[in-house]
């Protein structure tokens, strides 16, 4: 099974360490293969290292590629992931 | 000055080292400098016969170090979510593709020796990460290298000695420390660290936070600069290090911490007596909360009232913005609980675009702002976005019946914005009167003083609100130009700058000269040297965080109206923040000594 979708980053940070993190775990959990492709480059999201050097920013468009039984579910849970906000958002710049 | 018993050659002018606070809190002891040795990158050529052990001891070393990891969250406790998070990126760092089997290939296609390949392998690492734009992800480098170091200490062989022997209390000193570092200085005999490196978003500065250790981070050379053994005060909230403190100094931390542990049974008393001074003259002490979790403990420390809710609880907890019916349960409870005390309700306060893009549905996506600090934030997003901000009134007002309301309007500049929330005011309550829902007739609409142009208009202002809440955490930042999250500026973040000062008297003559009530809501209002002048101003009203009522409460207790308006107006007179402090530090303690121990 195969899962494939565009999504637009939303969260403030953009994809930072605990999204990375969160990302990562999600799809041992699901037991898939998940990963992020920006322009040229693909990374897995079981490399931390690679999907922060993307350094993506909110409002960048990614592709979501979910590869495994529970494709689906995991390609749903990743965008529910990487649209997800901070607890250290609730803080207004003042 | 001069100390008989220790010649501090090594310290530069004056006694004290200014860093950035990072986790708040007051602590005196000695410190252990710990200083790393840096021999990990000697390389040496492996003979085809050691290469696979070499893998293997890499391999081990890996292992050892998740062990260790894995140890240290199992010990955690389960509200430490922000720690949790913390280990396991480095978890997953630990068994990145980029740091294990790269390091790996370079011992195998080079034959070389585990420390050099890792070495290798993290320069590279860096240099993918010295060439992303975005500091906040940058910085997540000083992560990958904590969990980096602590294999190149397994490779040596170096065990995990306990951070400190001493069973006397210390304060630690160092490069920097990883967030596990942080961890296991729990439940130890460090009281507090600091550091050269780091920043106020670092995640040691996170954990340290979250476990309440005072910290100070960013003094340059503090390694050399400090010898183990040597006395300091340090100030984990202004980032202050007093060396070698005179004994008063010390004598005064050590007596404030003992007031604190005594604080709790003592203030007990003061919960329930009437917060005025000696003659009469009363301030109203109310809370400053965000969720109704709050509430049981505004009581139990005697708030009369809750003068600043921050209302974007309700708005950041779902994937889409709260109903009507939603915050109507919220502020329902909120006013029943505090009843017969006012409740003053803040009206939505956030930046516009972060707050609009939460909600991946909507489609008034805003482009990201230049400056969001200057941008559609706080009431203007209000205005704005005019649906959401009457669905906000529509459940405060409806709530009104259930207590006293207040309703607050953050950063209003103009009188014009005034006008706007009032026209959208009385089309709400006409709306509501058309529905036959009831409203009480006394709630009461005032604002936010919080912008530099508010102050100098307050006259005006006055006219057209019930009340002025000063909000000094922004006034701070506005006035004087200063964002505190900044490390190269944070230090000029001053509440004592006597413009600072000025602009709280002249809002509340103003306020008064209309007979209208005057609170003050930042952090100033439960700082134990703020305080006393802010009540000598005039305030009618000061909120803070619920535990720290008592405490003013107590010191209010002991003052003397006169006094306190004497001192005041003595600040107003300073020419700079330093005379005021030294004015506050002569006054404050003498006329209530058992309040003070700061100078």
């Amino acid at each position: 099974m195969r899962a494939e979708q565009v999504v637009v980053i939303g969260n403030e940070r953009g994809i930072h360490g605990r999204v990375a993190t969160r990302l990562a775990g999600m799809a041992a959990s699901h037991g898939v293969h998940l990963f992020l492709r920006h322009g040229e480059e693909t990374v897995e999201c079981s490399s931390i290292l690679d999907v922060l050097a993307l350094a993506l920013a909110r409002g960048t468009a990614v592709g979501l590629v979910a590869e495994g039984a529970q494709a689906e579910s995991a390609l749903a849970a990743a965008i529910e992931i990487i649209n997800a906000q901070d607890d250290s958002d609730h803080d207004p710049p003042g | 000055m001069t100390h008989p018993d220790k010649e501090d050659n090594q310290i530069p002018s004056g006694r004290s080292l200014q860093g950035i606070g990072v986790s708040p809190g007051i602590v005196a002891a000695t410190v252990v400098v710990l200083k790393r040795q840096t021999l990990r990158t000697g390389w040496y050529h492996l003979p085809a016969d050691h290469i696979e052990k070499e893998v293997d001891r890499f391999a081990g070393a890996i292992k050892a170090a998740g062990d260790e990891l894995l140890h240290l969250r199992e010990k955690l406790a389960d509200d430490l979510a922000d720690a949790l998070s913390i280990i396991d990126s480095h978890l997953l760092m630990l068994k990145d593709r980029m740091m294990v089997e790269r390091t790996m290939a370079l011992i195998r296609n080079n034959n070389v020796n585990a420390e050099w390949a890792l070495a290798q392998a993290l320069s590279e690492i860096k240099e993918r990460f010295d060439r992303i734009d975005d500091p906040y992800i940058r910085e997540r480098f000083a992560d990958i290298k904590h969990v980096a170091d602590r294999v190149f200490d397994l490779l040596s062989g170096r065990e995990h000695g306990p951070l400190s022997g001493e069973d006397q209390p210390v304060i630690l000193v160092a490069n920097d420390f990883s967030p596990e570092d942080t961890l296991r200085m729990q439940a130890s005999s460090v009281h507090g660290f600091l550091t050269e490196k780091g920043g106020i978003t670092s995640h040691t500065a996170i954990v340290a936070r979250s476990l309440g250790l005072p910290a100070v981070v960013g003094i340059e050379h503090a390694t050399s600069l400090l010898t183990t053994g040597d006395l300091i005060i340090l100030d984990g909230g202004s980032g202050r290090i007093t060396l070698h403190p005179e004994p008063a100094e010390l004598q005064r931390v050590q007596e404030g911490n003992r007031q604190d542990r005594l604080l709790a049974e003592e203030l007990d008393h003061y919960v329930h007596l009437a917060s005025e001074t000696m003659d009469g003259f009363t301030v109203r002490l109310s809370a400053n909360i965000e969720t109704l979790g709050e509430l049981p403990a505004v009581l139990r420390f005697g708030s009369e009232g809750i003068g600043l809710f921050r209302s974007e609880f309700d708005y950041f907890n779902g994937r889409r913005p709260p109903s009507e019916e939603q915050l109507l349960s919220t502020y329902q409870q909120l006013l029943a609980t505090m009843a017969p005390y006012p409740v003053t309700v803040r009206t939505l306060d956030v930046g516009g675009d972060k707050f609009l893009n939460r909600f991946p549905g909507n489609k008034a996506w805003l482009d990201r702002e230049r400056n969001p600090a200057l941008g559609l934030r706080s009431i203007r997003f209000s205005l704005y976005e005019r649906d959401l901000f009457r669905s906000q009134l529509r459940a405060l007002l409806r709530a009104s019946v259930h207590g006293r309301l207040r309703i607050l309007l953050p950063l209003i500049s103009a009188p014009v914005e005034l006008r706007q929330v009032k026209a959208i005011v009385a089309e709400v309550l006409a709306e509501l009167a058309g529905e036959g829902l009831p409203v009480a007739e006394d709630v009461e609409i005032g604002m936010m003083v919080e912008v530099p142009s508010a102050v100098v208009m307050a006259d005006v202002f006055a006219a057209e609100v019930d009340f002025f809440a000063i909000g000094t955490n922004d006034l701070i930042q506005y006035s004087l130009a200063i964002d505190r999250g900044n490390q190269y500026v944070a230090h000029l973040y001053e509440p004592f700058h006597p413009a600072v000062l000025r602009m709280i008297q002249q809002t509340v003559e103003a306020g008064h000269a209309r007979n209208i009530p005057v609170s003050l809501c930042g952090e100033m209002a439960g700082d134990p040297l703020c305080a006393p002048v802010l009540m000598g101003m005039g305030l009618d009203e000061l909120s803070m965080r619920p535990a720290v009522v008592p405490r003013v409460k107590r010191l209010l207790r002991h003052c003397r109206s006169e006094e306190l308006r004497r001192i005041a107006q003595q600040t107003l007179q300073c020419g700079d923040s330093e005379q005021v402090r030294d004015l506050l530090a002569r006054e404050l303690p003498h006329l209530y000594p058992r309040e003070f121990y700061q100078g």
